[in-house]
């Protein structure tokens, strides 16, 4: 059976890498898919962990932990990473659009074509992570 | 018999799967020649060929033997007409095609319940709305994106299919002298087929000589990407019962959105109660 003390362990080591992901977030133009998935995905789990553990715990050195978690959570994600991923996202997309629309198909080789169609894929990616992007944004207006 | 051709066709795909060593993002396979296992009359397939050379979507073809079969496949891609149609609001569903034998097969068993006219809703390159024509029956081919329709006015040229570019929604059914058809209704359910099919359906319903008298086939799908349906047919069971249609025959045939999958796509042929 999982202790409080255990749930309070994976809090203090969740919220350590949630931290790390923040700090590179915050140290780079462009992020990858995978790091914008990844770090998502830990904030998510980060606030799951302190809601669980504020239903347990009465210690208010525990609570005052989650509130600061929850705090960076407010001020360093939902206010300034998480705007800024979906801004780089949306211009992105509407620059690979672009691109992809202004090319001549006609004029292209078998390679060409081939070579071609892994930007699409690339488009394809990026406009169904700005569609989890824009959950997230749902579920904050919903807090 | 045409259940033996769509049974064949579904084996042939699955060996032309498992050898297929190309890059292309589409492909699908046309049998050279009439065969035991394709019992296909030559100016139907040399028809279904030239819908295949001449449709740009295609870009390399070469001969392959598959199991028994002398194939031609043809290689393609669909991006730039994805990008297109994702622009349009009203355009639920990406383009993405039934392979050409499969609208083949498809209308040849439109043609065997009696139907006249062939009416493609959502209907991309109007492939089969051109089957249908090669089969002599009426058709009509129904698609909201100009790009495509302007694809279907080039393929047109010979065996006309009568492409429409217009909203399914907002098309006046009555202004067509349809008298027994068969609406193929592009999209899966959960990829809004059923907004399409719905629209459609209302709007054949208010025209009396027609609301007894059409058929509706349904592309389904049994992948588990997607939530089933409580009622099932392939997604496509709880909108059957609650327009009082019933399904009367389930074909299965390969789909260039199911090349990868093991399963093709289900075709659910209904008619009105």
């Amino acid at each position: 059976m999982i202790t409080s003390e255990d749930i309070l362990q994976m809090f203090h080591s969740e919220t350590l890498k949630l931290q790390n992901l923040i700090d590179i977030a915050n140290a780079k133009e462009d992020m990858s898919i995978h790091e914008i998935i990844e770090t998502y995905y830990q904030v998510m789990n980060v606030s799951s962990i302190g809601t669980m553990l504020k239903q347990q715990t009465e210690y208010e050195v525990v609570l005052t932990d989650i509130k600061k978690t929850e705090k960076m959570i407010s001020e360093k994600f939902d206010s300034d990473i998480h705007p800024r991923i979906l801004t780089g996202l949306s211009t992105s997309i509407q620059k690979m659009t672009k691109t992809l629309q202004s090319e001549n198909v006609a004029e292209k080789s078998k390679e060409q074509i081939e070579s071609n169609a892994k930007l699409f894929e690339d488009l394809r990616q990026k406009m169904s992570t700005r569609e989890f992007v824009q959950q997230y944004a749902i579920g904050i207006a919903h807090d | 018999m045409i259940e033996d051709l769509a049974r064949n066709l579904v084996e042939l795909k699955n060996e032309f799967a498992k050898s297929y060593e190309g890059k292309s993002q589409i492909q699908e396979i046309i049998p050279k020649s009439n065969s035991e296992l394709f019992p296909i009359i030559d100016p139907h397939l040399e028809s279904l060929h030239q819908f295949a050379t001449k449709n740009p979507i295609y870009y390399n073809f070469f001969e392959k033997r598959i199991g028994s079969v002398d194939c031609i496949v043809y290689e393609g891609d669909i991006n730039r007409f994805w990008l297109n149609s994702i622009q349009h609001t009203s355009s639920k569903a990406p383009f993405s095609p039934t392979w050409i034998m499969s609208g083949y097969i498809a209308t040849l068993f439109a043609k065997e319940l009696g139907y006249s006219e062939v009416v493609d809703i959502g209907s991309g390159d109007g492939r089969i709305a051109f089957c249908a024509r090669i089969l002599n029956m009426e058709s009509c081919s129904i698609e909201i994106d100009e790009t495509l329709v302007e694809l279907q006015k080039l393929l047109s040229d010979k065996t006309d299919f009568h492409p429409y570019c217009s909203d399914a929604a907002e098309l006046d059914y009555g202004s067509f002298d349809f008298k027994r058809p068969i609406f193929f209704i592009g999209g899966l359910a959960q990829m809004g087929g059923t907004a399409l099919a719905e629209v459609a359906l209302r709007k054949i319903n208010s025209i009396s000589h027609l609301k007894n008298n059409s058929g509706w086939v349904f592309a389904g799908t049994y992948s588990q990407k997607y939530a089933p349906d409580p009622k099932n047919k392939a997604g496509w069971g709880t909108f059957i019962e609650k327009n009082n249609l019933k399904a009367i025959r389930t074909v299965s045939l390969p789909t260039a959105w199911t090349f990868h999958e093991p399963e093709p796509t289900p075709y659910i042929f209904s008619q009105p109660i």
